[in-house]
């Protein structure tokens, strides 16, 4: 029954707030696109040889996409959840068969000259799916059958992914933990990562500097643990957990020493070691981060003007309209510049999670959840790249990189959500 | 209200969190480090190098030797390629263009190691190197219309005289290995290889200079970069004075045409090399301009080997060239005196063992044994200085004397400022045992009193020996230069003074016996040239690839000597033949000056010379 305070609303809208920051990175994206790929001599020219003009038509395509999305019967996203995560899983797994190698990842498919990277898409339909099985009638995130499916739901994907070789998308996966944290994760699950995240960065530190790990790791914990045990000597609850968290850091400890040892590529292991300052390298690994670095430092306060930054056009970055975009945006609008993007950039992840937390259905919440925690993880670790604070890892800053995938399935998350949040009104 | 609401603050701190971070550390690069801004410009900076005019290269008299004359490489800056008429340039260039796409393709490879190696400063790489002048002139007056190329301009050498090819030595494009060690020099650099072009790179050289302009995005340039600030001219480098006297050394050259072997000649007081002479050798202009690696692939694959400097790498048995070593030697030891006599019946004998000598008047004293070369004689005052009792046994007396020959800078590299010289041979107490086992005696290794068996000289070395003998006992490193610049610098190392372990108060009853030599009797009497006192020594050295080389050492005149010399014409019989004729021969150009005539015609004959004034040779040498 519609109150009075909601009959205006009967002719609901897409959130406007929302659509216009998304609207103002996707066409400051295009700016800086059309800097970084029109050389050094830039004539606009309509002409597909041209990596702006393609990426004029993906936006014209988002552009359809938002049509519609706004046009269809939100359900139908709810409907269709497993469907389409289902088709994203299955394509994933195709192309390990038939896809195409790019920069050493069997993530594409060809289409003539256009590739298409399923990866990109099966976040979204990841999303829905995590959305529809935690929004069914009766689900909770509690118990092991429905923890154990939640996770399934966003690991099998990631699973796929870093088969692929394409570890930077299959590292987005890990995103979804968070969205798991706000629907009843316990906290100390995500202060036991952070744990993780310390020991694993000793144990490479250590590794590379050919330190024993039983010196450095597994005598101090020990030891702690043993005054705990001793402290604690009255409650055998604390006492197994002690016992289990040194036990486990150990195991981790080791799994992480494998990994580094046997599994990671030479490549892999130099961008770490370059981003812990464990291995200076600027002619070969390191020679992409340095220029990243000059070319945002190049900025200063206000930037060296649209189309004027040499580090920019001189090809001196690597990657430069689709990964390290962020530098053309350093080097050309300065700080000033920058300042305001990342405001747009997280005011637009602060607006999502409101927009997620007023949400009357559990589907809607984690939806935009989801589509929050997937921006996010994207934004970090892009951004963090290029600026030196986390390894080269090779994934787009949405709606801002050039790319058609990652341009389209964004757009796609960001829109069936705000969608989604239409309807809200609609039911309220 | 859910309770789990509230982890939306969680999902706020984050973001402002990372917000924070990001802000703090995008800080830090853009306006705390200017550093970034620099490097960007340079990063934009070009820099066209100018290249000096390399040291020119006179004779010790300041005679012209090596020049220059301008070459060019065609460079390509590839990032400023766009939309050329890349027909037009073919044709211009007088290449296809598959050729042209290759080349192309390649500089870009270089272009982007060379960036890469200087952290992205210079971006040009050589698309063309070393073009003359006739192709410039057609290329320079079109380039205008090809954005992206330039031309630069370097020095090629250019040769006043084919004369001392090998000492002078050759340039050529720099190596891997040079680029590599050395970050002056860059792709398509000329370089010098091998003589002292080589030797005294580092001064020839001069220094590069470096235009460096400031450019917009466009590749525009903006005029020099911050005022100049980082440009500088180039340095020429200075001129040397070789040591050579030329027209000792074209007469030299003359006197052994049409055989193989060697004369080196030195200045006894200050070690500088007076000539330097190969056979065969090669006519050193082949080795520059665009077609120097066609010649040099045809000069390597010779027969005759006509790049070989045998002066300083081939190796020879001294063969009696090496008694008056011995004689000092033990005249040091005080097991020789002038008066010593040992009588030689037609060779050494000793038990089995015979040393062959030729018929000659027995018994010898010290002057006379030199005088007729006698084995017999060396044979034994080897044995007297080895097994002198006072060393307990024949190793220790070994080890004395081999002491005794590397203080003459036997068996070892002198040091000389060309590269490439070899050691040579004096045999270790550890090369005799692995030679002839743990068991030999003097008499095993008798054969080295008489210069032969495992002693190996070059003729540097003999002619060192000679240097030492003329200077009583002492010698400097021999080298190749009079000076370096109009200051005629030399380094310290070539002006340090060797001593032997032989006292001046010895050499004189050894050159007794070297100047009867050239005295009726002597060895070499047929060669004396009777208004100088010479002194030398003739030798003949066996050797296992054919007939025996003709050897022989001298210096004259005897007091104050000016020139000790050192000759060596393989497989050519007695050292009496032809090393002495041509030894003395060049002692006399080089003491009666050039334009005095020869007093023994005779021996021009004999080597089949034609008399001619020697400054203006016109003959063709063939590689």
């Amino acid at each position: 029954m519609p109150t009075a305070r909601n009959r205006k609303n009967l002719n609901p809208k897409l959130d406007f707030i929302a659509v216009m920051l998304f609207s103002v990175l996707v066409l400051f994206g295009f700016l800086n696109i059309y800097s970084a790929s029109s050389g050094t001599q830039p004539v606009f020219q309509l002409s597909m040889k041209q990596v702006y003009t393609k990426q004029l038509i993906w936006m014209a395509g988002a552009f359809l996409l938002i049509v519609l999305v706004a046009f269809s019967n939100p359900n139908f996203f709810e409907f269709t959840g497993y469907i389409f995560y289902g088709i994203t899983v299955v394509l994933c797994l195709a192309v390990l068969f038939v896809g195409r190698k790019v920069s050493g990842a069997q993530s594409w498919f060809g289409f003539g000259g256009i590739g298409i990277q399923p990866s990109e898409f099966a976040k979204f339909g990841t999303a829905l799916a995590l959305a529809k099985f935690l929004g069914t009638y009766g689900v909770r995130f509690k118990g092991w059958k429905n923890i154990g499916i939640s996770l399934a739901i966003f690991l099998i994907p990631m699973a796929i992914v870093l088969k692929q070789n394409d570890t930077g998308s299959a590292l987005v996966f890990l995103s979804f933990f968070l969205v798991l944290y706000r629907e009843g994760l316990p906290g100390y699950f995500l202060l036991g990562a952070v744990w993780l995240g310390i020991l694993a960065v000793l144990t490479i530190v250590l590794l590379a500097y050919k330190l024993s790990l039983i010196t450095w790791i597994v005598i101090p914990l020990t030891g702690i643990a043993l005054l705990l045990l001793y402290l604690f000597r009255k409650s055998r609850f604390w006492m197994g957990i002690i016992v289990g968290f040194v036990l486990f850091s150990w195991v981790f400890t080791r799994l992480v020493s494998f990994t580094y040892k046997t599994v990671l590529y030479d490549y892999q292991r130099d961008r770490i070691e370059i981003i812990l300052g464990l291995k200076k390298d600027d002619k070969g690994v390191g020679f992409n981060l340095i220029q990243s670095k000059i070319a945002i430092g190049a900025g200063r306060w206000t930037g060296r003007g649209f189309l004027e930054g040499t580090q920019t056009k001189m090809g001196f970055v690597p990657e430069q309209h689709t990964d390290f975009i962020f530098c053309t945006i350093g080097e050309e609008w300065g700080f000033a510049g920058v300042l305001l993007f990342l405001a747009v950039y997280l005011g637009l992840l602060f607006r999502l999670v409101m927009l997620a937390e007023r949400q009357t259905t559990n589907f809607g919440r984690v939806l935009g959840y989801s589509v929050t925690s997937i921006l996010f993880f994207h934004l970090c670790i892009n951004i963090g790249m290029t600026i030196g604070l986390v390894p080269i890892i090779g994934i787009p800053l949405p709606f801002v990189s050039f790319g058609g995938s990652s341009l389209w399935a964004f757009t796609l998350l960001l829109f069936t959500f705000l969608k989604v949040d239409e309807r809200r009104l609609s039911y309220a | 209200m859910n309770p789990l609401s509230n982890r939306r603050y969680a999902f706020f701190f984050m973001f402002a969190f990372i917000g924070v971070i990001f802000v703090v550390r995008i800080f830090s690069l853009q306006v705390l480090d200017e550093g970034n801004y620099k490097r960007a410009v340079n990063n934009a900076l070009k820099k066209i190098t100018i290249y000096p005019s390399r040291g020119i290269i006179y004779d010790r008299h300041g005679k012209l030797l090596v020049y220059n004359g301008p070459v060019y490489d065609l460079i390509v800056f590839p990032g400023e390629l766009k939309g050329i008429d890349t027909g037009g340039l073919c044709t211009l260039l007088h290449m296809d263009r598959r050729e042209f796409d290759k080349k192309l393709e390649q500089a870009r490879i270089k272009a982007r190691t060379q960036r890469r190696r200087d952290n992205s400063f210079n971006k040009s790489a050589t698309f063309l190197p070393n073009l003359p002048l006739a192709d410039y002139t057609r290329i320079q007056e079109n380039l205008y219309r090809y954005k992206g190329f330039y031309l630069e301009q370097k020095t090629d050498r250019l040769y006043g005289n084919e004369a001392a090819a090998h000492l002078v030595g050759y340039i050529g494009e720099v190596t891997e290995k040079m680029l590599a060690q050395d970050a002056y020099y860059k792709n398509g650099d000329l370089a010098g290889i091998t003589g002292i072009e080589r030797g005294y790179e580092k001064y020839l050289r001069g220094k590069k200079g470096v235009r460096t302009v400031l450019q917009d995005r466009f590749y525009t340039e903006k005029g020099s970069a911050e005022g100049g600030r980082f440009d500088s001219s180039a340095l020429a480098g200075p001129d040397i004075y070789c040591s050579i006297d030329l027209s000792l050394q074209q007469f030299g050259e003359q006197l052994l045409q049409g055989r193989i072997g060697s004369i080196v000649a030195i200045e006894p007081s200050t070690g500088e090399i007076l000539a330097l002479i190969n056979k065969p050798d090669y006519r050193p202009d082949l080795l520059i301009g665009p077609n120097r690696n066609r010649h040099f692939q045809e000069l390597i694959t010779n027969p005759g080997k006509p790049l070989y400097n045998r002066a300083i790498r081939g190796v020879y048995p001294p063969g009696s060239t090496f008694k008056p070593v011995i004689a000092l030697i033990a005249r040091q030891e005080e097991v020789l005196s002038p008066a010593t006599t040992h009588g030689c019946a037609g060779g050494y004998h000793m038990g089995s063992l015979t040393v062959g000598c030729h018929p000659h008047f027995s018994p010898t004293n010290l002057a006379q044994s030199l005088a007729i070369s006698c084995n017999a004689y060396y044979c034994q005052v080897f044995r007297d200085i080895i097994d002198n009792p006072n060393y307990g046994n024949v190793r220790n007396g070994w080890s004395r004397l081999e002491t005794y020959l590397r203080s003459f800078g036997l068996g070892s590299r002198l040091g000389m400022d060309i590269p490439g010289e070899v050691s040579g041979n004096i045999p270790t107490l550890s090369y005799l045992d692995k030679r002839h086992g743990n068991k030999w005696r003097s008499s095993t290794i008798i054969s080295l009193a008489i210069g032969q068996g495992e002693i190996l000289l070059t003729p540097l070395q003999m002619a060192n020996v000679a240097t030492i003998i003329a200077n009583r006992g002492f010698y400097y490193t021999p080298h190749a230069i009079h000076g370096i610049g109009t200051q005629m610098f030399k380094p310290e190392s070539l002006r340090t003074l060797h001593r032997t372990m032989v006292d001046t108060v010895y050499f004189e009853s050894i050159i007794e016996g070297m100047a009867d030599v050239m005295q009726p009797g002597g060895t070499a009497w047929a060669s004396a040239i009777s208004s100088i006192p010479m002194c030398g020594k003739t030798g003949t050295s066996q050797n296992p690839h054919g007939e025996d080389h003709s050897l022989f050492i001298g210096f004259a005149p005897r007091i104050n000597p000016k020139i000790a010399i050192a000759v060596v014409v393989e497989n050519a019989g007695y050292g009496a033949t032809w090393a002495a004729p041509i030894a003395t021969l060049m002692m006399e150009h080089y003491l009666k000056g050039s334009q005095a005539a020869t007093e023994a015609p005779h021996l021009l004959k004999k080597l089949n010379v034609v008399p001619e004034t020697h400054a203006d040779s016109t003959q063709q040498k063939k590689p």
